[in-house]
Order: structure tokens, then sequence, then C-alpha cells
């Protein structure tokens, strides 16, 4: 009887958070859904084919969804090979100084990030310190170009995102008892082998969150593609927003941000099913 | 000592400013309406820009109204999104676009006509300039879309579009030309160097051929005022770009860059003010302080860009640095309005974002 109750009162204080989703995301979402279809019928002398058929029969929109998707595992891979050594030093080697390396992880999150990209670029720029450096140096005769590219932009993207992976992988790492590591090496196992067959398949939970995170927000980022990526780089998001801003072909720009959720939905499934498979269970 | 007509805090001037408002709304016979309007929203283009609309049209309608007019940043798509989103209650009133976008406007039936009664500064605008807004509006103010450059690193800078072409493909220089996203960037920069090199609206070959050689030596600049960003930080040397903006960065103290109006002609630029559908009448009111002459002339001042009332006294300054309005070449708006949408897959196909 009272723990009916207590569900009962812990299913209410889930009401705010399910109201908001429904008005906010839910009922949006269906609105979208509903015009990238109604106005997709509309034919003219601006469109020949629906918005999704386009989408599914263009080779360029299709190389489109496929460069958006490699582009968010390539940045979720690289902030996973970067931020797990950080998160590792965090939990096991930093000691007193762990809470400056979280401030020094924390700090660039409280600044906006067009201004954390925008520092890419004086940082890169021809005339900027990097260039003037290796010029000074006599390294180099004339700038070279390092910005407005594929590389730029996946550098941008993965200095704004691997905090999120750290923090994720750092907390599951913490709770790791580390008398387990201790056993392993006493048994004779390595340095590495302590890691791969301990630590590691026990961090999997931290890997996982943080890899889902990080693949999502690399999914919609818009921003960084857009002041770094020099138009070499053409994911759903920028399109997104150049059907809003500059042709306004609304129902074009509806379809591709339900194809992009569609994505989105399906690659975070398959993720989930991997590290399930790999016995992740708190996901 | 209380004012003896002080009853319960109304003084008797709040009871006359009251006593006013409701005749004024029973005169209107809209009360709703016009008990809402407390201010306008209108809109502007950032950087130096937003400065002189405030300083010229926002003050000159709020010291003739007594109503304050707020100002929104960004440009004509997003603006007409935003209206098109909610079409009976525009967050947005006096709309500012180009021709094209104003093209647009007129066809999706956002905007609403002019006419001398509602806006008596329009008998002083040039007929070409009501025309092209469709009848729905006027343009205000024009810029000329030529080349900046800066003055220290070329010493021999290219006298046409053409030139500018090939000296950028053979690598004399770091070029910033506009992204599609740019809305103007469609005549400033696609059909102007189509037309320079042999093309026209319906043929852009010649422009995406030369792009391709040139992308090496090439950055895209979005917003209007990246440019200068670009050209002050070294990142690019040469540009095409507004002759008002480049002399208004000149005046900063930037000594650096000059302006060429190419042989071909410079790009004629207006901007188009809009009245949007739905929105309050007094949005009318700041169209005419727009189209007034003493706030045109400040404009011209601040922005050394041209202006379309034709009793305006330019600033001497001023005047030497404008490109007369009839000295311009003029895009085809209306048709790059309508293939825009294709000029945009063809990009993102051949260029990119």
């Amino acid at each position: 009887m009272r723990g009916r109750r207590y569900t009962t009162v812990s299913g209410w204080l889930l009401a705010p958070a399910a109201l908001f989703l429904i008005v906010f995301f839910v009922i949006p979402l269906i609105a979208n859904m509903d015009k990238s279809i109604a106005l997709s019928s509309i034919m003219g002398p601006g469109r020949e084919q629906t918005p999704y058929t386009k989408l599914f029969t263009d080779p360029f929109y299709l190389s489109v969804i496929a460069q958006t998707v490699v582009l968010s595992v390539g940045v979720s891979v690289l902030c996973l090979l970067t931020g797990y050594p950080v998160a590792f030093y965090l939990v096991r080697h930093a000691g007193r100084w762990s809470g400056i390396v979280i401030f020094m992880l924390i700090a660039p999150l409280l600044t906006s990030i067009i201004m954390r990209t925008f520092g890419w670029r004086v940082l890169f720029a021809r005339r900027g310190l990097f260039n003037e450096a290796l010029l000074n140096l006599g390294w180099i005769e004339r700038p070279v170009e390092f910005l407005n590219g594929p590389v730029p932009a996946v550098v941008g993207l993965v200095h704004v995102l691997v905090p999120f992976m750290v923090l994720s992988i750092a907390a599951v790492l913490r709770n790791i008892d580390p008398r387990l590591e201790e056993s392993a090496r006493l048994l004779g196992a390595s340095r590495w082998k302590t890691f791969a067959k301990v630590t590691l398949p026990l961090s999997l939970d931290g890997i996982g969150s943080g890899s889902i995170i990080v693949f999502l927000l690399a999914n919609g980022s818009f921003v960084t593609l857009l002041l770094l990526g020099g138009g070499y780089l053409q994911t759903l998001p920028l399109l997104i927003y150049q059907q809003f801003n500059t042709t306004q072909d609304f129902a074009f720009a509806a379809a591709m941000s339900n194809v992009l959720l569609a994505v989105a939905v399906i690659c975070l499934y398959s993720q989930l099913r991997i590290l399930r498979r790999r016995g992740v269970r708190s996901l | 000592m209380p004012s003896p007509l002080q009853i319960d805090g109304i003084t008797r001037r709040t009871l006359l400013a009251g006593t006013g408002a409701v005749g004024a709304l029973a005169l209107t016979g809209d009360g709703s309406r016009a008990q809402a309007v407390s201010k306008i929203t209108v809109t502007s283009y950032g950087g130096i820009w937003e400065r002189a609309v405030r300083e010229c049209f926002v003050s000159d309608f709020k010291k003739r109204m007594n109503i304050d007019a707020e100002v929104l940043i960004g440009g004509p798509p997003q603006w007409m999104s935003q209206i098109e989103a909610n079409k009976d209650k525009p967050p947005i009133h006096v709309l500012v676009a180009t021709p094209d976008s104003a093209s647009v406007a007129f066809k999706s039936g956002i905007v609403e006509p002019i006419t001398k009664e509602k806006v008596p500064n329009l008998v002083d605008i040039p007929q070409r300039f009501i025309d092209i807004s469709y009848g729905h509006g006027a343009a205000f103010d024009y810029g000329a879309a030529g080349i900046a450059y800066n003055k220290d690193r070329i010493k021999d800078p290219p006298k046409s579009i053409k030139e500018l072409v090939e000296r950028t493909i053979k690598g004399e220089w770091r070029a910033g030309f506009p992204t599609i996203a740019f809305a103007p960037g469609a005549q400033a920069f696609i059909w102007s160097f189509a037309d320079a090199l042999g093309g026209g609206v319906d043929n852009l070959d010649p422009f995406f051929d030369a792009v391709k050689k040139m992308r090496k030596n090439v950055v895209f600049w979005t917003g209007v005022t990246d440019f200068l960003n670009l050209m002050d930080s070294g990142e690019v040397d040469i540009g095409i770009y507004y002759d008002g903006r480049t002399w208004a960065h000149y005046d900063t103290g930037k000594n650096y860059i000059g302006f060429i109006n190419p042989a071909e002609g410079a790009i004629m630029s207006p901007v188009c003010v809009m009245k949007v559908k739905n929105a309050p009448d007094i949005a009318w009111e700041y169209i005419n302080s727009m189209l007034a002459p003493e706030p045109q002339a400040k404009f011209a001042k601040i922005m050394n860009f041209g202006v379309t009332n034709s009793k305006v006294q330019y600033d001497a300054v001023v005047k030497e640095r404008i490109t007369p309005w009839d000295k311009t070449r003029w895009p085809p708006n209306e048709k790059i309005g309508e293939l825009l949408p294709k000029w945009t897959e063809r990009w993102n196909k051949e260029i990119g974002a």
C-alpha cells in the first residue's frame, strides 16, 4: 500500500518534465513530420521531386547523409581516444590536482561555442599565432592553410565535445575498485593486460554514455562546421539551415530534419545493441 | 500637500492622459490593436548598419510618434521565415529586404501595397526604386558592390571582374567572396561574375567554372561583416564588397582598405523597406521616416551609401564616394529570386555548403 503511494507520488514528480517534453518536443515533432509530408506534395517549377524522393535517390544527398554519420562516428572515436587517457589520469593519478583538472575541463564549457570556435580561427589564420610562429622559426616560407577544411572542423568539434566524454568516463572509473586492478597485477598481469582485461571492460558504461552524448551532439552540430569547415564538409544540419535561410523550402528542411532524427535514432539503437552485447547494463 | 484632483494616487496628469488615450481609441475604432502598440519591431543588418538605422530612422520615428521601435538584427530570409510562421500576428512589423527577397515577400503575400497617402515621402522616390519592390515598398538606400582590396599588399589592383578572376586563379592573392547563404551574394557575386564572364542569369557555367579554378585561393564568408574581419586579420587581400561599408571601414582608421568600381560596372544593391501584412498601421510612419530626406542624408553620411529620396543633399565627402544609381548594373532580381533554389542546389553540389 505504502509502496503504491510512493510510486504514484514519484509518477507525479515526472509530470512537469513529461509535459515539457510533450509540448516542446513531441508536438513540434509531429507538426514537423506533418509539414514535411503535406508540403512535399506541392510540385512546381522549383520542385520536380518530393523532398524524400530527392533525399533518398540523389547521390549528392545520400553522400551528405553518409558524411553526417561518418563525421559523428569519427568525432566520437577521436573524443574517446583523447578523452580516455585524461579521464584515467584524472581518477587514478591527479590526486589533489583533480579539482584543477576538472576545472580546466569544465571552464571551456562556460564560454560560448562561437567564441571557442573563433579562437581556432585566430590561432590558425594565415596571419595567426601558429603561422607567425612557424614563419619566425623559419620552418615555412609562406603561411600555410590550416583553416577551412575537414581537419580544422573535426579538431574544433573534438575540442568542444571531449569534456563530455571525459566526465562520463571519469564518473565510471571513479567507481571501479582499485583493488581489482591491484589483484590482477599481483597475479602477474602486465599493466597493459590489467587495463585491457579489468579496467577497460569495467569502464564500458562510461564509454557508452560518453559516446552517445558526443555522437548526438556531433550529429546536430552546426556552428563549428560553418565557421571552420569552409564549405568542404557538408552535413544535414548545414543544409537544413540553408533551406530555411536561403531557399525557404520548408518542406525540404522539414524532411531533412526528420531524416537527421531517424539517423540519430538508428545509430543510437545500434550503439546500445553493441554495448549491451558487451555487457553494459546501465544504458 | 496633495492636489485636490488626486484620488487614491491618480493625478490630474494621469487622468488627462487616460482620457486622451480613451478618446484616441474611440477615434481609431480599433481599440484592441491600437492599445497593443507600445512599440513596433523593425529589422536591420548588423554592424555599422544597425547603428545608422538606430541613429537615423528609429530616432526620427520615436521623436515624431513617441513610440519605441525595437531593432531585430539578421537577414531577410530569416525574418521572412519568422513572419511566415505567424502571419496573423507577425513578430516583425517592418521588413528590410534585398530585391530578390522583396520579390519572394511580395509573391508570398506577407507585405502590403505602399501608397503616397500612407507614406507621404514616397512622392520624392524615383519610380524605379518603387518598382523594384513591386509597389509593396520602396528602396531607401543602395550600395554598389565592387572590388575592395588591401592597398598595402596589392599595389596594382585589378580594374575589372574578369581581371580579378584571372589573377585569383594565378594565386596572386587570397580573395574573399560571399557564400550563397549571404542573400545579396546571389546578385553581387554569382550573377555579377556570370554576367562579366560571358554568361547570364540563365547560364551560370562561366561562374561555376571560374569558382572551381579559383577555389584554392578563395575564402567564402557568410555574414556581411565577416569580410572586414577577414581583411583585418590578413586572411584575405581582396574581394567583392560594398562601396559604403568599405568607406565606413576606412573612416574607422583602417586606411589600408581601398575600393574600385570594376570596368563592367558595380552591382546595384538596393535595400527595400516593406510593411508586413497585419502589422499595426503605425509601421507606415516608420517607413515614412526611412524615406524622409533628413534621416536619409544622415544615414548616407554614416554609411557612405547612396539614398533614394531625390531631395537629399549629400555631404561633400559622401557625394565623392557614392556611385550614382544610374551608372550601376541592375541585376534581374525577380528571375534571380525564382532561380535561387536551383542555384543553391548547384552551389552545394559543385562548390560546397
